[in-house]
């Protein structure tokens, strides 16, 4: 695709432990009636020596890689995307430029808005490179997580996921050719979920579903707004969005559907339009601003784009803030994506069951909680090495510089 | 718009989401939850009903809100 922008590499970091929900159900005394809303099959789960840095650098590393030589060329723009800070000041982005070994000759930035901020910051590096400021420049957006989930967050706790997702935006957007100008966005202050301290999330489940859906159609009406003709059927070929848990989605899909295609039968809809891009999702949890771009990866991986079709993506992040926005992608964004082996990346995980679940939490729980010096103990966690994976790994701090090793 | 018109949106909208419910449970002093929704559900529920009515009531005026009949108060209130 010429004469576009939008992303040209994608590649996702989901740990390397998981936890099937039914087992995190029956743990926690959940109601499994209730496992059908969420429609969730297992979520990631994060080990000690992981943190923001690791994730982030464990999903751009491997696509950076795949480029093979140059492929780290012109990349002027870094940004993390977290909820997952490490420091009030310094950016995850400084230690994740370091251990990428990107050009000194580079801006970095962290940027903040819940599970919306990725979203933002591509977008905004997509006008950047439109702009002509600097021609065949890149921009690398990695949105970046932990989980600090425990059973004080109740349902939510099943749903949260554990990773990265990196993203590379260029002027040879084999993945997405994202629609320039045609976006809608919706935002506003209310309190639906926020991570207050290192150590705590809070949310009010019925307050963000309602945001998320409000949002939903306020960016939908922004978008339609700037695009003349677009129809909620006719115009997306397949449809992506942030993905809290599935079955908020098929509630998403169904709402749009209501107020604007009110002859469809939304069940057969939802499935060869939306239920590729869950896959993912299902397996893995909420990647927060890297959720939308998970889903992504689901539709790519598991949609038919013999033909190039344009997908609808939505962004949404508490607090709150939205966008609804669209691209072209066609085989070889497939097969750029399917490259990566996302799946079989998904697949290596280990399972864990709930004792070994519950006996981890101590120390993830703290792992965003400032502490000049520290060493983490890798030598439980040699099962988890994958023989043919070289992963980076945190290893302590020192009067608060954080340490890492390629292991 | 009259009390029992905003009560009938409500009631007509909760069975476009809960298609199995028997209509004359819907009443003031119920919870959505009790009648069987769930958080997605109710969440639509609202929505729609916001749509149908015509009203755009901001999210952080719902945390008051106890039963169907303070739904209803609160809608009543935006129209």
């Amino acid at each position: 695709m010429t004469g576009r922008y939008g992303i040209e590499a994608l590649n996702v970091y989901a740990g390397l432990a998981h936890i099937p929900v039914p087992a995190l159900f029956a743990g926690r005394g959940l109601d499994p009636a209730r496992l059908d809303n969420l429609m969730m099959r297992s979520r990631s789960v994060g080990l000690p020596f992981e943190d923001p840095v690791t994730n982030a650098v464990n999903a751009a590393g491997p696509l950076l890689d795949a480029l093979g030589p140059g492929g780290r060329d012109g990349i002027e723009l870094l940004v993390t995307s977290t909820e997952s800070g490490l420091d009030l000041s310094k950016s995850v982005a400084s230690y994740v430029h370091e251990y990428l070994g990107l050009s000194r000759n580079c801006r970095l930035l962290e940027v903040k808005q819940a599970c919306y901020a990725a979203t933002g910051a591509i977008q905004l590096a997509t006008g950047y490179l439109a702009s002509g400021a600097s021609p065949g420049a890149r921009a690398l957006v990695i949105g970046t997580d932990l989980a600090l989930v425990d059973a004080r967050a109740g349902y939510a706790e099943p749903a949260t996921g554990h990773g990265a997702v990196a993203v590379l935006v260029g002027d040879r957007p084999a993945v997405l050719a994202i629609d320039a100008g045609a976006f809608g966005v919706y935002s506003y202050e209310t309190l639906d979920s926020a991570r207050p301290t290192p150590e705590l999330d809070i949310a009010d489940v019925d307050r963000s579903l309602f945001a998320y859906l409000d949002c939903l159609s306020g960016s939908f009406a922004d978008y339609r707004s700037r695009v003349a003709d677009a129809d909620f059927l006719a115009t997306f070929g397949y449809l992506a969005m942030h993905t809290p848990f599935a079955g908020l989605v098929r509630a998403a899909h169904r709402k749009l559907a209501r107020e604007h295609a009110a002859r469809v039968a939304t069940e057969p809809d939802f499935e060869y339009r939306v239920a590729p891009s869950l896959i993912y999702p299902a397996a893995v949890g909420n990647l927060c601003s890297g959720s939308v771009y998970l889903a992504l990866a689901s539709l790519l991986d598991h949609a038919d784009l013999a033909a190039p079709a344009r997908i609808g993506l939505y962004a949404y992040g508490s607090g709150c803030s939205s966008e609804f926005f669209s691209g072209v992608a066609d085989a070889g964004s497939a097969a750029a994506v399917a490259a990566m082996g996302i799946g079989a990346h998904l697949a290596a995980r280990r399972e864990l069951s709930f004792a070994e679940y519950v006996r981890l939490l101590p120390v993830t729980l703290r792992a965003l909680v400032p502490e000049p010096d520290r060493t983490v103990d890798l030598a439980p966690y040699q099962d988890f090495r994958q023989p043919d994976r070289r992963l980076l790994v945190h290893t302590g701090s020192k009067q608060y510089h954080r340490l890492y090793e390629w292991r | 718009m009259d009390d029992d018109e905003v009560l009938d949106t409500i009631r007509r909208t909760v069975l476009l989401v809960l298609p199995d419910l028997e209509p004359d449970l819907v009443q003031p002093q119920r919870t959505l939850t009790e009648l069987g929704a769930n958080s997605i559900d109710r969440a639509e529920v609202v929505s729609l009903t916001m749509e149908t009515l015509g009203v755009d009531v901001p999210v952080a005026a719902f945390a008051g809100v106890r039963d169907i009949g303070g739904l209803a108060a609160l809608l009543r209130r935006h129209l």
